[in-house]
C-alpha cells in the first residue's frame, strides 16, 4: 500500500513538473484566431501563401511596413530609402539587425533575396525582374536598385511584401527545397523565433534581442500561440469566455453579443463595428451574351441594394462600397476619382435600372414575367459563391432576387468551392462575387491591376474573371504604375480615366466593404487599438502582420 | 390478412408509431399551407427572434421564419426517404435474390459488388456524383443515397434466401423446371413479404438520417431547404452559443421523432407478422 | 475449410483491390483541379500564379498519364508512401493520418465497446421484464432515431451553454498541449465527455433493442419451450437464450468496430473534434486528391479487417457455411 501511495506522489510531482514547462503563463501569452485554417507545415517565406501566418511579419521582416492607417511606409528593415533618380531607389539599412542565428543582416541578404527570383524563375516574385535592371551593395548597408522602367505603385507594394531571407542559410538549399521545403524552425530576424507547433496552432516566442526593441518598443506577449480554430462558432465560444485574446474571424452575432458581453472589444463601438478591408466584386462574364453587353451590366449595378445586404446578411458589420470601389482609406482616397464617380457613378435605383434595360431593348416580349435580349432570345444569369460560405450565400439569393424585381431572370448558385473555381478561373460562369485580391494595400493600383488583370489567357487565376478586354485601359493602368506615387494630381488623372471606362462598362461592381474582422477580449490583454486610439490596423491574417499587427503586439497593455 | 389488419390495429407499438408518422406526413404536407410565410428562405421579420404568435418557432439570424422552414424540411425528408429508402430496397432485393438463390460464382461475384460498395465510404461516392452535379436537388440526393444504403439490404436478403432454397416447397418448384426468375418471385418473394417491407420501413428511416448527416458536413442539396441545412445553418451562424434554441433544437428533434416512430412501427410489424411475439 | 479459406482471402484481396482503384479514381474524375485551388490561396502579382501553377503540378506528378500516375501510386502505396496531402502541403498524408487517428479512437473505441456492454445488458433486462420492457422499449426506439449531431447540439447546448459545465469544442482546452499529466487528462476528459455520450448514448438503443428481441427470440423458440416443458429452471433457459443471442450481437461489433476509422463525421463536425472524420470533410472540400485516397484506404483496411475476422469466426462456428460452398445442392 505505502508503495502505490509512493508511487502516486512521484507521479503526481513528475506531472506537475511537466504542468509548469507545458502550460504558458496566461498573463504572458497571446491566443490569437482567424489567420490559420490549418494545420501548421509550412514556413517557408518564399511561397508566403502557404505559409503559417506570422511567417512573415513575426520571423521574416520586409524592408518597411506600412500603416494603412496614416497611409506610411514604415522603415522597418530599411532605416530610410528614396529615389536618387527617375529609377534608381536606394536604401540605407538599419545597423545592428542579427538574425535569430546571431549572423548580422546586411546589404547581402536583400541583394540575395531579390536576386534569388531571377536564378530561379519559379519565385513568385520574379517577374519584377522585367523592370528591374540590377542591384548593387556599395557597401554593408546600402541597397541600390536600378530599374529599367519603374514601376512606382509596385514597388511601394513590393517593399512592404518581400520577406528578406539569410543568404547564409537559403544559399546552400537546393533549387526543390527553396520552393517547396517546409522550413521549419524558420530563422530570421524579427521580433518573434519560431517555438514549436503541433496540429491546432503555432507557438511564437518573443525574440529579446529583437533589434526593433530599441526603435519601436518590446512587444508585450512572451509567447503568441496561434490558435487553428476549427469554425467561427467555436472563436465565438473562445472569445466569450476569454479563451481567445484577438480573433480576426467573421462572426455572425458580434453586435448582437456586444449588448451582453461589455468585454469583447471591436474598432467600433457602433455599426459597422469593423474596419473595411476589401473589396466584395461582382464579377460578371463578358463573354457571354448577353452580359457582354454594357448597358445590361450597367442597368444591373442599378438594380442592386448592397445596403440590404450589409443590414441582414452582416448585421451591419460591412459598409456598402462606393461606386469605384475606393477603399475609404487614405492611401486610396486621396486619388479617389470624384469626378467620373460622380458623373458616371451609380446608386441602387430600380427605376433607373428598368429605364436602362428598356432604353437598351430588354423588353419582356413574351409576357413570363422576365426581360427578353434585345434579338428577342430569353435569358438567365446565375450567380455563383462557393457552397458553405454562408455569408455570400446569403448575400447573392438577396441579389437575385433584386434582380428578379427589374424583370432579369437571375438565380443564385452555390457549387462547391473547387467547381466555383474552375468555373471562375476557366470563365464558364455568369457572374460571381469575388475579393481574393482587392484588400487594402499601398495603392489602389494594386486593385485595379486584379479587377482588369491584363494577362487574359485560358485561365485567369488572379483577377479579371470576367475576361473584360480593354486596351485603353489596361494601359491607363500600367501608366498609372509608372506614375511616382507623391504626384497625386497625375495620379488621379489617370485614375479619373480608368474610373470612367470601369463605370462605363461596368465588367465587375463592386458592392461591399468586407471587413478588417476583429474581435478582442479584455479580460487578459488591455489597450487594443480602436477608432478612440487608432494607433495599429488590427490584423494578423498570413502575409499582413507588417501592415499593423506587429505594432498592436507592442501597444497592447496588461 | 383479415386476421394480420386485426392485429396490426390492435398492436399498440404499431398505432402509436404509425400515428407520429402519420403527425408529421401531414405536417409536411399541410404545414406549409398553414404557416404565414410561403418562402422559407425568405426574410420575413427581424432576426433572433424567440417563439412568438407571429413566428412559432422564433426566426433564424436573418428573420426567416424558422416553422416554415421547418415544415418543408419535414417535407424534403419524406421525399428522401422513400425515394432514397425505397431504391436502396429494390436494389438489394433484386442483389440478395439473385445472389442467395444462384450461388456458387453468381454468388461470389455479387457479393463482392456488395461488399466493395459496404467498402467505399458512401462519401467517396458522393464527392463524386456532387462534383458532376454541383448543383443539386433533394431527389438527386435521395437517388444517391439510394444507390449506396442498398449493400446491407443485399446482405440480409441473401442470407434468407439462403435459407428458404433448400425447402421443399422451392426444391419442388424447381423439379417442375420453373425459371429462377419465377421461383424467386412467386415462391421466395412472397415468404419473405413481411421481411421485405420491414426492410423498406428501416431503410427508410436510414434515409432520412443519411440526408440530414449529408446536409450538415456540407454535401447536401445546394438549393432548397431540408431539416439537415436548417441544423447546418444553425450551427454555422452560432445559434448555440447565442441560445437560439428555437433554431438548433426542433429540427434534429424532429427527424428523432420521425425515425423514432418509424422503428417503432417496425417492431410492431414484427409482431403483427410473427405470432410468437405478440403482446399476450 | 482449405479450399473455403483460399477462395475468401482471394475475394478480399480483390475487393481490397477494386476498392482502392476506385477510390483513386474517384477524386481523379471529379472536375475541378487541386492545383488550382492551392494556387488561389496565393495572393500575389498575376504573373506569378502561372508559374507556380506548372511547379505544382510537376511537383505532384500530375502531368503524368493517368496509367503512370495509377502505377505510381500502387508503387508508392507498397512502400508504405501515402504521398503528400495537396491541402497541408508539403505534409506527408501519413503523418496528418496518424495525428488524428489517437482522437477519433479515443472518442470511438470507449463509446462503441461501453454502449455494447450496457446496451447489451440492458436488452437482456428489458426482455424478461415486462414493465420495464414497456418503457425501455419506445425510449430506446426514439433513442436510436436521433441523429448523432442532433444529440450533440442537444447535450451541447445544456451543458455547455445552458449549465456552462462542460466545454462544447475541441479535445483539450488550447491552453495545455497533449501530455502525460492530470491536469491534462482531466482536461481532456472534460472535453471528451460530450461527444463521447452523444455517441454512447445514440449507440446504446441499437444494442439494448437488438439484443432485447434476440433473447425474446430465444425464450420463444421451440427449444426453450421444450426445455421449459421439461422442468429446466428459468434461470437455465435464459442463460442458453443470452449464449444464443449474443452471437449476431458479437458480430455487430466487429462490424461496428471495422467502421471506426472512419470516425464519427458528424459528432466530429459539432464538437469540432480533430479526428478523421473531420480531416475527411476539409480534404474533400480541398479536392486533396492525395488525403482523400489516405483516409479511404485506412478506412477500406479496418472494414475489410472486421469482416474478414466476422467470416472466419461464423466458419468456425457455423459448419452449414462451409458445407455450402462444397458446390452440393
Amino acid at each position: 500500500m505505502k508503495k502505490v501511495l509512493f508511487v502516486m506522489l512521484v507521479v503526481t510531482l513528475m506531472s506537475t513538473v511537466l504542468f509548469a514547462s507545458v502550460v504558458y503563463e496566461r498573463k504572458e501569452t497571446l491566443y490569437a484566431g482567424g489567420g490559420l485554417w490549418a494545420p501548421p507545415s509550412n514556413w517557408n517565406p518564399i511561397t508566403p501563401w502557404n505559409a503559417v501566418t506570422g511567417t512573415v511579419g513575426l520571423i521574416y521582416e520586409t524592408l518597411y511596413g506600412y500603416d494603412p492607417l496614416k497611409d506610411e511606409l514604415i522603415p522597418w528593415l530599411a532605416e530610410s530609402g528614396r529615389w536618387t533618380s527617375k529609377n534608381t531607389f536606394e536604401i540605407k539599412l538599419r545597423r545592428g539587425v542579427t538574425w535569430h542565428d546571431g549572423t548580422p543582416f546586411t546589404s547581402k541578404d536583400v541583394k540575395f533575396t531579390y536576386e534569388l527570383s531571377k536564378q530561379i524563375p519559379e519565385i513568385s516574385y520574379s517577374p519584377i525582374w522585367t523592370w528591374l535592371a540590377k542591384i548593387d551593395t556599395p557597401d554593408d548597408y546600402t541597397v541600390i536598385f536600378t530599374f529599367s522602367s519603374p514601376r512606382y505603385h509596385e514597388w511601394n507594394y513590393n517593399i512592404y511584401q518581400t520577406p528578406i531571407i539569410p543568404q547564409h542559410i537559403w544559399s546552400k538549399k537546393s533549387k526543390e527545397d527553396i520552393l517547396s521545403g517546409a522550413n521549419e524552425k524558420a530563422i530570421g530576424t524579427g521580433a518573434y523565433l519560431f517555438e514549436t507547433y503541433s496540429d491546432d496552432r503555432m507557438v511564437y516566442l518573443r525574440n529579446d534581442n529583437w533589434w526593433g526593441n530599441k526603435v519601436f518598443g518590446q512587444p508585450k506577449p512572451k509567447r503568441i500561440v496561434y490558435l487553428r480554430v476549427l469554425s467561427n462558432n467555436v472563436a465565438l465560444g473562445m472569445i466569450m469566455k476569454g479563451e481567445l485574446d484577438i480573433s480576426n474571424f467573421f462572426l455572425p452575432g458580434v453586435p448582437t453579443l456586444k449588448k451582453t458581453y461589455s468585454d469583447i472589444h471591436t474598432w467600433f463601438e457602433k455599426e459597422p463595428y469593423m474596419l473595411s478591408d476589401n473589396v466584395a466584386y461582382l464579377f460578371i462574364n463578358t463573354t457571354k451574351k448577353p452580359l457582354n453587353d454594357p448597358n445590361l451590366r450597367r442597368a444591373i449595378a442599378f438594380a442592386i441594394d448592397p445596403s440590404v445586404i450589409a443590414r441582414t446578411v452582416f448585421e451591419g458589420q460591412v459598409v456598402p462600397s462606393n461606386p469605384v470601389g475606393f477603399l475609404p482609406i487614405k492611401g486610396w482616397m486621396k486619388y479617389y476619382p470624384e469626378n467620373a464617380a460622380k458623373q458616371f457613378g451609380f446608386k441602387y435605383d430600380p427605376k433607373t435600372a428598368r429605364d436602362l434595360l428598356d432604353k437598351a431593348g430588354y423588353k419582356d416580349v413574351n409576357k413570363d414575367g422576365y426581360r427578353e435580349a434585345p434579338d428577342g432570345s430569353k435569358f438567365k444569369v446565375e450567380i455563383i459563391v462557393p457552397f458553405g460560405w454562408t455569408d455570400w450565400m446569403e448575400s447573392i439569393k438577396l441579389i437575385a432576387s433584386q434582380l428578379r424585381q427589374v424583370g432579369i431572370n437571375a438565380e443564385a448558385k452555390f457549387p462547391d468551392y473547387s467547381k466555383y473555381w474552375e468555373d471562375l478561373t476557366t470563365g464558364k460562369f455568369d457572374m460571381a462575387i469575388n475579393n481574393f485580391n482587392s484588400q487594402m494595400t499601398v495603392s489602389p493600383w494594386t486593385m485595379y491591376n486584379w479587377v482588369f488583370n491584363s494577362n487574359i489567357s485560358s485561365e485567369m487565376y488572379n483577377g479579371n474573371f470576367g475576361r473584360y478586354v480593354n486596351q485603353k485601359l489596361f494601359e491607363l493602368i500600367t501608366q498609372l504604375n509608372s506614375t511616382p506615387m507623391d504626384d497625386i494630381s497625375g495620379c488621379k488623372r489617370i485614375v479619373e480615366q480608368i474610373a470612367e471606362i470601369h463605370l462605363k462598362e461596368m465588367p465587375a461592381i463592386p458592392l461591399w466593404y468586407n471587413g478588417m474582422w476583429f474581435q478582442a477580449s479584455t479580460q487578459v490583454w488591455k489597450g487594443w487599438p480602436s477608432e478612440k486610439m487608432p494607433y495599429a490596423y488590427p490584423v494578423t491574417w498570413g502575409g499582413r502582420w507588417q501592415t499593423g499587427g506587429v505594432l498592436m503586439l507592442i501597444g497592447l497593455k496588461q | 390478412m383479415n386476421e394480420m389488419l386485426f392485429f396490426a390495429f390492435r398492436n399498440k407499438k404499431l398505432r402509436i408509431g404509425l400515428s407520429i408518422v402519420l403527425f408529421f406526413v401531414f405536417l409536411g404536407l399541410f404545414g406549409p399551407l398553414i404557416s404565414k410565410y410561403k418562402d422559407p428562405l425568405e426574410y420575413v421579420g427581424t432576426g433572433y427572434q424567440p417563439p412568438s404568435k407571429e413566428f412559432w418557432l422564433g426566426t433564424t439570424t436573418f428573420g426567416q421564419d424558422v416553422f416554415t422552414q421547418l415544415v418543408y424540411g419535414i417535407r424534403s425528408s419524406f421525399l428522401v426517404g422513400l425515394i432514397g429508402g425505397g431504391l436502396a430496397t429494390l436494389i438489394g432485393l433484386i442483389i440478395g435474390f439473385f445472389a442467395g438463390y444462384e450461388g456458387g460464382w453468381i454468388d461470389e461475384l455479387l457479393m463482392m459488388i456488395t461488399n466493395i460498395l459496404l467498402v467505399i465510404p458512401t462519401l467517396a461516392l458522393l464527392i463524386i456524383l456532387a462534383a458532376y452535379l454541383p448543383y443539386r436537388g433533394i431527389l438527386v440526393e435521395s437517388i444517391i443515397i439510394g444507390f449506396t444504403a442498398w449493400p446491407w439490404t443485399a446482405r440480409a436478403v441473401r442470407a434468407q434466401t439462403l435459407s428458404l432454397r433448400v425447402r421443399e416447397f422451392v426444391n419442388l418448384a424447381r423439379i417442375t423446371g420453373r425459371s429462377h426468375l419465377k421461383i424467386i418471385l412467386y415462391e421466395i418473394m412472397p415468404n419473405m413479404f413481411s421481411y421485405v417491407f420491414m426492410v423498406f420501413i428501416l431503410q427508410f428511416g436510414g434515409a432520412i438520417l443519411a440526408a440530414v448527416g449529408l446536409d450538415f458536413i456540407g454535401l447536401g442539396p445546394t438549393k432548397g431547404i431540408s431539416i439537415g441545412l436548417m441544423m447546418q445553418n444553425a450551427v454555422l451562424w452560432n445559434a448555440i452559443q447565442l441560445g437560439m434554441w428555437w433554431w438548433a433544437i426542433p429540427p434534429g428533434l424532429v427527424i428523432t421523432l420521425i425515425v423514432g416512430a418509424l422503428y417503432f412501427m417496425n417492431t410492431g410489424l414484427d409482431e403483427v407478422f410473427n405470432p410468437r411475439l405478440r403482446e399476450m | 475449410m482449405k479450399k473455403y479459406l483460399r477462395m475468401k482471402i482471394l475475394v478480399y484481396v480483390l475487393t481490397f483491390i477494386f476498392a482502392v482503384t476506385i477510390d483513386w479514381l474517384i477524386p481523379r474524375l471529379m472536375p475541378g483541379n487541386p492545383i488550382l485551388v492551392l494556387v488561389s490561396r496565393f495572393s500575389g502579382l498575376p504573373e506569378s500564379a502561372r508559374v507556380i501553377y506548372s511547379y505544382l503540378t510537376k511537383a505532384f506528378g500530375l502531368d503524368e498519364p493517368m496509367w503512370k500516375q495509377y502505377l505510381n501510386f500502387w508503387i508508392a502505396f507498397l512502400k508504405g508512401d501515402l504521398g503528400i496531402s495537396i491541402y497541408l502541403y508539403p505534409k506527408p498524408v501519413l503523418d496528418v493520418l496518424k495525428s488524428a487517428l489517437p482522437f477519433s479512437l479515443g472518442l470511438l473505441l470507449p463509446s462503441i465497446i461501453a454502449s455494447w456492454i450496457v446496451g447489451n445488458n440492458l436488452g437482456a433486462i428489458a426482455a424478461r421484464r415486462k414493465r420495464l420492457d414497456s418503457i425501455m422499449l419506445p425510449t430506446m426506439y426514439f433513442i436510436t432515431g436521433a441523429p448523432y449531431l442532433w444529440l450533440g447540439i442537444l447535450l451541447a447546448y445544456y451543458f455547455g451553454v445552458v449549465l456552462r459545465i462542460f466545454p462544447i469544442a475541441g479535445a483539450y482546452s488550447f491552453a495545455l498541449r497533449p501530455h502525460w499529466s492530470w491536469l491534462f487528462i482531466s482536461d481532456y476528459l472534460k472535453h471528451w465527455i460530450l461527444p463521447f455520450l452523444s455517441l454512447f448514448i445514440v449507440q446504446l438503443g441499437g444494442w439494448a433493442i437488438g439484443m432485447r428481441n434476440m433473447v425474446i427470440y430465444e425464450l420463444e423458440s421451440n427449444y426453450s419451450r421444450y426445455l421449459e416443458t421439461l422442468g429446466v429452471k428459468q434461470k437455465l433457459i435464459r442463460k442458453y437464450a443470452f449464449r444464443n443471442a449474443i452471437l449476431p450481437q458479437v458480430t455487430g461489433l466487429a462490424l461496428q468496430l471495422g467502421t471506426i476509422i472512419a470516425g464519427q463525421v458528424t459528432t466530429e463536425v459539432v464538437f469540432s473534434y480533430p479526428g478523421i472524420g473531420y480531416v475527411l470533410t476539409q480534404a474533400i472540400l480541398n479536392q486533396d486528391y492525395f488525403l482523400i485516397q489516405g483516409c479511404f484506404i485506412f478506412i477500406i483496411i479496418g472494414v475489410l479487417v472486421a469482416n474478414f475476422t466476422v467470416d472466419l469466426v461464423y466458419m468456425l462456428l457455423d459448419p452449414r457455411v462451409r458445407y455450402s460452398y462444397g458446390g452440393e445442392i
